[in-house]
């Protein structure tokens, strides 16, 4: 019985553990980081995010995914370390357009809205230069976007 | 997962609930600040308005100086929002009286400052030549507003309206117009529309506005009136008061008083607006003969 693919791209899983699943696509240059679970505490999150700095060395990632969908909390400390260390030490690797799905609940977008606020109280707006990002509500969406953003730049 | 893992959820979760629920009152404070803001405004706009209707009503005329050449008069006068254009004019002079009626171009503050210019302007006219021709009259307040406001950048001052002019000794009414309104109503009923030239007033300086006579009967009455009147939207299906109801209207009454016409008009047109917001200004003045 044939079946038809959720998506015509195939990702090969790098990195899995019972927080995540990183996988990667190379034509696309793509990476996709989805959240397993509903919380992932502070050191599983480092960890996943500098495997990722460490696998772009081999691996061109030019467009990186980070499917929230199923969090149910937002860590501030996380994300405070994710925006301001993690996201611009991977400008210079060549990584600048992040695309994000979150949770379909309005609570959750208000942490994140929270959250992201205190981060640019704290460290400016600027903190952002640099980096594109894109909120989409799937993984097909924002293979849609790449791609037309791939075909623009030809 | 084990106990350590829920633990830590636990405590990511009650400080993200307190992150946002600070932030949330952030936005609260924020919206309450700017709201108190905006109130205060609002508070000092609508000051300032009253202040300025009180300045504006100041200028309307004493409508008894017609009745001391007619039978009677009345006139109502309804800003949009409590000044506009709309502007009443009444003034004796040695063999007579003049009165108007004028609509300045818009509504609001800007048409509340030409409201006024055209009054004070008029009452200059009045007062320093003995003119007894309304043709005249409305020539010299046009070629006075298209120099003082317009040019050849900028054409900001216009109006349209009905100038009257009633020369007691010889018991004639003469009338010019620029695209003002105003009906004769005679005693069978019959509303007429009385004619008027086509420019408006401050739009061109040399512009020629005709003279009228308007043979008139004892009794029969004169109406006019700017198009806020007429213009009014509401009823069943939100159409325009319209003209053709307006004369409607007075046909069906035209054996009242002035004064009854008057409110008879005034709780039409209410009836009419229902709870929509006045169109436009308005006004109207109602003679007798």
């Amino acid at each position: 019985m044939k079946t038809i693919p959720k998506n015509p791209f195939e990702f090969k899983i790098v990195y899995n553990n019972s927080y995540v699943t990183l996988s990667y696509n190379e034509g696309l240059a793509m990476a996709i980081c989805k959240a397993d679970s509903e919380y992932i505490p502070i050191d599983e999150f480092k960890k996943i995010f500098l495997f990722v700095s460490e696998y772009i060395e081999t691996s061109k990632i030019c467009y990186f995914v980070f499917d929230k969908t199923n969090l149910r909390t937002f860590h501030q400390p996380s994300m405070e370390w994710y925006f301001a260390v993690w996201k611009p030490s991977l400008i210079v690797k060549g990584l600048v357009n992040h695309y994000k799905i979150l949770p379909k609940l309005e609570w959750f977008a208000k942490a994140v809205e929270a959250g992201k606020h205190e981060i640019f109280q704290k460290y400016g707006k600027d903190i952002l230069n640099g980096i594109n990002i894109t909120y989409v509500s799937s993984i097909n969406e924002a293979i849609e976007q790449i791609q037309k953003d791939k075909k623009s730049s030809l | 997962m084990d106990i350590n893992y829920y633990k830590e959820q636990l405590q990511a979760k009650e400080d993200m609930l307190a992150r946002t629920t600070g932030f949330l009152s952030e936005i609260q404070n924020s919206l309450t600040e700017k709201n108190n803001y905006l109130a205060n405004i609002q508070q000092d706009i609508f000051d300032s308005v009253n202040f300025a209707k009180l300045i504006q009503t100041s200028l309307l005329p004493d409508v008894d100086i017609l009745k001391i050449f007619f039978n009677d008069a009345a006139y109502e006068i309804s800003q949009q929002i409590g000044i506009g254009g709309d502007t009443i004019f009444i003034k004796s002079t040695n063999s007579g009286v003049v009165f108007c009626l004028l609509d300045a171009t818009g509504h609001g503050i800007p048409a509340t400052m030409l409201s006024i210019s055209g009054s004070l302007i008029l009452n200059d006219i009045t007062s320093s030549l003995e003119i007894d021709n309304p043709s005249v009259l409305l020539k010299l307040l046009n070629y006075r507003l298209h120099k003082t406001f317009n040019n050849d950048k900028r054409s900001i001052a216009h109006f349209e309206g009905i100038v009257f002019y009633y020369c007691s000794k010889q018991n004639m009414l003469t009338y010019s117009s620029a695209k003002g309104k105003a009906f004769l109503i005679n005693l069978n009923g019959n509303v007429i529309s009385l004619q008027s030239s086509k420019n408006s007033v401050g739009e061109n300086p040399n512009a020629e506005f005709e003279r009228f006579e308007l043979s008139f009967q004892k009794g029969e009455k004169l109406m006019l009136f700017s198009d806020g009147l007429t213009d009014q939207f509401g009823g069943e299906h939100d159409k325009k008061f319209s003209v053709l109801r307006l004369k409607q209207l007075l046909s069906g009454h035209s054996h009242k008083t002035v004064s009854e016409l008057k409110e008879i008009i005034y709780q039409e047109h209410k009836a009419w607006k229902g709870n929509n917001k006045q169109t436009d200004d308005l006004s109207y003045k109602l003679i007798e003969f």
